[in-house]
């Protein structure tokens, strides 16, 4: 009897007693919750009406400095004279490329590696060539990339059955005809990575539309990455897993939302080789891809113009009128364009772009919906361990709603990096993005910390005391979400269709996916078609 | 006198509670330290603890006569077992096969001794009360013990005694009540001179352990080395122990010997002579690792070096190199000489800003044992290396024993060449390390080793060092791939090669 009372007694009690090394009140998380100024984007809404007085005229305006723009404004400045202008609503360039610092190190806001790039890719291989990330090529022709932008081992590690296993394809502990399911599905997607359509072109390559046209491969853009795994009879839980972590991971989505020729294209679309490293192996930086955006702005300071919010992009007299509102000074003003390059993501030109249905106004921006991410980036007092493979560059947790963390000390060639800041990535997957949106603006700071500190003690149970700072960056509309029907239909194809030969597209949106490469050729292939003609 | 009887057996049953439960507190606790997952360590603690409490009970039915003087019995057992619990814990882990079994035996034992217990003062108490007040009584004060254990536990006795003490401090706690009981009943208990003994012999026993606790686990850490400590040290990147016996004394980085000064001597030739003795004229030396001043002792035997550069990431190590008065006779206070300067920085750091060159330097870090230390011997670093040797200048690598580790080592050497090094492997045995590796490289078209080596070297002469240049049929060179930062074969390699050898 008296057992049976203690049982009860004591359970509680050592409950009481696991807490006990953290004090009684839980430890408050210092932090800031940080964001695209989306209170001056969202001065669209209000559909500014008012006319500048103060008017100036360039050959050209490029309108976003994220990467497109960025590439787009680079192309023209090394091949054309035209005279430009990009203007950002942000303080800073880089669009998803942000970056931040501590005292200590440097750290990404957004995106953070840049797979190797595929060898016919010949304009990003030159700007990777002139800021010295390539250093050479081999004697077959192979690059060979500098070793400090190369993902230092060991790369990645993954929590899985209460350890750390190396890589991210589970295999710890997973049962053997799951195993062989994910061989199979690698098999597949291995082939696909070959395969081509009758056109003779890759079926799934980068840029996307280099892809083959063939309907034997296209076709797959109508149904879901997950009932392709079905109807495919790939049914393992660690193999679904893992898909839909690949989803999140590129496209913020989850397999059950995304198209299945977009999903393939996640592990078919690259096929780069290297003289000096395996071909998986990926490019970053401490700051993530905020390395690349600084290096494609630095030529063009005195071009780029930030706190500038785009209200109005319309024709006038045979000419492109961009007005806009200087946010410091809260002046108006126009620029007169002959041309224009709208690098911004179709949500805002739904707001700005105001032309007449028949000069090609009539668009349908219906069609594109936006993934909403948290990323969070977390000061520690020391490196976060665990059981298996050591602390790597990035973390997964399996099963966790997170995409895991990335180590921003990594690449530093410190010994024994001090003062180490993990960056957090927690895509936030919804059939209704802009429910998932509006849920992320209410939370505090404090709500995303618990939250994430949640997730992270799944596999570093003491990790809330180790935590010295918390911030946290909502990206509202982080990225495009390539849903079904959406990468080959008609309404992207249709916006991204220049208007009267004036007013140009560049974005990822406009590709179907958001990574750096696309948007580096949506930049140069608006700019070449603005100053070439070509199609 | 009724009263008071009874107000000391429920005192003694609010000791009981309270050592009780701390017992099964001290075996968690110590269970998460040592094994790690808190949630499952004190979830199969707490289990089992409850679950032998149960069997106590159970068992206390055949106890029927010497009500008392069993429960004091008992009490003492407590006292022993739960006291001295802590101790046994630490110094069995890693010494025992199975440390979980011994685990649960020990709070298997204690649950069954304290399950007794209670049972037995119930009965002992059943005609001193009415039922329902001896019931009310009894759980009152046996759960306002609980709580009392549950709150100064983690807030008071960890924090401030320790785990040993606490153990032993609640260990004496149930042996003085077993002492008070034992006078109190003094006429009425059976073997009351024998109680009283055993009591009084746990009190010293527990008390000696709590004075000693300190030594105790000093003791426990001692015995991973076979000699003596004579220093220890923990700095942020590993901790330092220095042992000595009869013959020799003995430097642990993380347990990992890293000299015994019975045949450093032979390494530390090795290491230097071969490469610096070539040179024509060396006047400025860099040594990268080596905070022991013994690489720069041998150095400092060239009367034409005027400067060596010493970077050594751990102060503490450089410290106790400067201060401490036997290790000063070791490395012949090469490290105060102002010839020497010491820079406490990363290598990897500090080769990327430094702008001078060297006309010899030496490599001696530690083994590429995890992938931090693995970035020192990659092709990156190599190539920051060409940076500081001067013209005509020579480099020598430490490259762990190409015996045990033979794709570790060659990998070492294919590495320093796929950066345009041209090479020199060379080996010794040192008898504490056993076969060990060195290789030599250069930017130069070939190497200088004419001159005959300083007589006064130990080790070392000419016909001596060509020899350690063959590498017999059981050695031979191997292709391995390029150790880079982003495969960081080398540390697999390594990991693979020692693992294998010392299982």
């Amino acid at each position: 009897m008296i057992q049976s009372f203690k049982a009860l007694a004591g359970l509680p009690l050592a409950g009481s007693i696991l807490n006990a090394c953290v004090p009684e009140t839980k430890k408050v998380i210092p932090g800031k919750l940080k964001g695209p100024d989306f209170k001056a984007g969202h001065l669209l809404r209000k559909a500014l009406s008012v006319v500048p007085t103060q008017t100036e005229t360039k050959d050209v305006v490029i309108i976003g400095g994220g990467i497109s723009g960025l590439s787009a404004a680079c192309w023209l400045k090394q091949n054309s004279d035209q005279d430009f202008c990009l203007l950002e609503l942000e303080e800073e360039t880089g669009g998803n490329s942000r970056g931040g610092k501590n005292a200590h190190t440097v750290f990404p806001w957004g995106a953070h590696y840049l797979p190797l790039p595929n060898n016919d890719l010949t304009e990003l291989l030159a700007f990777l060539q002139e800021n010295e990330v390539i250093t050479g090529f081999n004697a077959a022709g192979l690059p060979i990339y500098r070793d400090e932008c190369l993902c230092f081992d060991p790369e990645e590690r993954l929590y899985i059955n209460g350890h750390w296993q190396e890589g991210l394809v589970p295999n710890w502990g997973v049962p053997e005809a799951d195993l062989k399911q994910i061989n199979r599905f690698l098999e597949l997607m291995a082939e696909m990575k070959q395969a081509k359509g009758t056109d003779g072109k890759f079926a799934f390559t980068i840029p996307i539309s280099a892809s083959s046209a063939d309907e034997n491969f296209r076709r797959l853009d109508k149904l879901t990455m997950a009932e392709w795994l079905i109807q495919n009879k790939l049914t393992s839980d660690y193999l679904h897993w893992y898909v839909n972590y690949c989803c999140r991971d590129d496209f913020g989505t989850d397999a059950k939302d995304t198209s299945a020729w977009a999903g393939i294209h996640y592990f078919a679309g690259r096929k780069a080789q290297a003289a000096n490293t395996d071909p998986d192996r990926v490019l970053t930086w401490p700051e993530g891809n905020n390395w690349l955006a600084q290096r494609l702005r630095k030529p063009l300071e005195k071009h780029i113009r930030t706190g500038k919010l785009v209200y109005k992009v319309s024709l006038v007299k045979g000419n492109v009128a961009i007005d806009y509102l200087d946010i410091a000074q809260n002046t108006y003003h126009r620029i007169l364009a002959g041309k224009c390059i709208l690098a911004t993501p179709q949500f805002v030109n739904e707001r700005i772009l105001n032309i007449q249905p028949e000069q090609g106004g009539n668009r349908n921006y219906k069609a594109f919906s936006y993934a909403p991410w948290a990323v969070a980036n977390l000061a520690l007092e020391s490196p976060p361990a665990g059981r298996g493979v050591p602390l790597s560059w990035d973390n997964v947790v399996y099963g966790s709603k997170s995409l895991g963390y990335v180590l921003a000390n990594h690449q530093q060639l410190q010994i024994y990096p001090e003062n180490p800041v993990i960056t957090f990535y927690l895509p936030l997957p919804d059939e209704d993005p802009a429910k998932a949106r509006r849920m992320a603006y209410e939370k505090k700071q404090e709500d995303w910390a618990e939250l994430i500190l949640a997730e992270l003690e799944k596999a570093h149970p003491f990790i809330r005391e180790n935590v010295k700072n918390l911030d946290v960056w909502i990206w509202g509309h982080g990225m495009i979400r390539p849903s079904v029907g959406f990468i080959w239909g008609e309404e992207k194809a249709a916006a991204e269709k220049p208007v009267l030969d004036k007013i140009f597209f560049a974005h990822t949106d406009l590709s179907g996916i958001s990574i750096f490469e696309e948007a580096f050729y949506q930049g140069i292939r608006a700019a070449q078609r603005m100053v070439e003609g070509k199609a | 006198m009724r009263i008071s009887i009874q107000a000391l057996l429920l005192f003694s049953v609010f000791v009981v509670a309270t050592c009780g439960l701390v017992y099964e507190l001290v075996a968690g606790t110590l269970a998460s330290y040592l094994l790690g997952d808190s949630v499952t360590q004190f979830s199969t603690i707490i289990g089992a603890y409850l679950f032998s409490m149960g069997i106590g009970s159970y068992l206390s039915k055949y106890f029927n006569r010497n009500l008392i003087a069993w429960f004091i019995q008992i009490e003492v057992l407590v006292a022993v077992v739960g006291g001295s619990s802590s101790t046994l814990l630490y110094l069995l882990f890693d010494r025992v096969e199975s440390f979980r079994l011994v685990l649960y035996l020990l709070v298997a034992l204690t649950g069954i001794l304290v399950g007794l217990e209670i049972p037995l003062i119930m009965r002992i108490l059943k005609d001193r009360f009415e039922f329902k007040d001896l019931v009310s009584q009894i759980f009152t004060f046996d759960y306002i013990g609980a709580l009392l254990a549950s709150v100064v536990f983690p807030l008071f006795l960890v924090p401030f005694l320790g785990i040993l003490r606490t153990s032993y401090l609640f260990g004496l706690f149930n042996a003085v009540v077993a002492l008070v009981l034992c006078f109190y009943f003094n006429r009425e208990i059976r073997w009351a001179t024998y109680l009283k003994g055993t009591c009084v012999m746990a009190i010293l026993f527990l008390m000696a352990g709590m004075v000693y606790s300190d030594k105790i686990l000093a003791f426990t850490e001692s015995l991973n080395y076979p000699d003596k400590i004579v220093y220890t040290a923990q700095s942020p990147y590993q901790r330092i122990v220095l042992t000595k016996n009869s013959h020799d004394y003995r430097l642990f980085l993380n347990g990992n010997l890293q000299f015994s000064s019975a045949d450093e001597y032979r390494y530390h030739e090795a290491l230097v002579h071969p490469g610096l003795n070539g040179i024509e004229k060396p006047e400025k030396v860099l040594v990268l690792g080596g905070g022991d001043g013994l690489a720069v002792r041998e150095v400092l035997r060239y009367p034409d070096v005027k400067k060596v550069v010493l970077v050594d990431l751990d102060k503490e190590m450089t410290h106790i190199f400067t201060h401490h008065a036997s290790l000063l006779d070791l490395n012949r206070k090469s490290l105060l000489s102002p010839k020497v300067t010491v820079v406490n920085a990363d290598a990897f750091q500090w080769i990327k800003t430094n702008t001078e060159q060297f006309d010899f330097v030496v490599v001696d870090f530690p083994d590429p044992g995890n992938y931090s230390v693995g970035k020192l011997y990659t092709n990156t670093f190599y190539n920051q290396l060409k940076r500081v040797v001067a013209p005509g200048g020579q480099v020598v690598i430490q490259a762990t024993s190409p015996f045990v580790a033979p794709n570790s080592y060659w990998c070492v050497v294919n590495t320093l060449q796929a950066v345009g090094f041209r090479t020199l492997p060379y080996h010794a045995h040192v008898p504490s390390f056993g076969d060990w590796g060195f290789v030599m490289a250069t930017l130069e078209p070939g190497f200088k080793l004419e001159k005959e080596f300083l007589p006064e070297l130990k080790f070392l002469n000419k016909a001596t060092f060509e020899q350690m240049c063959v590498f017999p049929k059981d050695m031979p060179g191997k292709q391995t791939e390029v150790n880079k930062l982003n495969n960081q074969v080398l540390v697999h390699y390594f990991e693979k090669e020692w693992g294998k050898y010392l299982n």
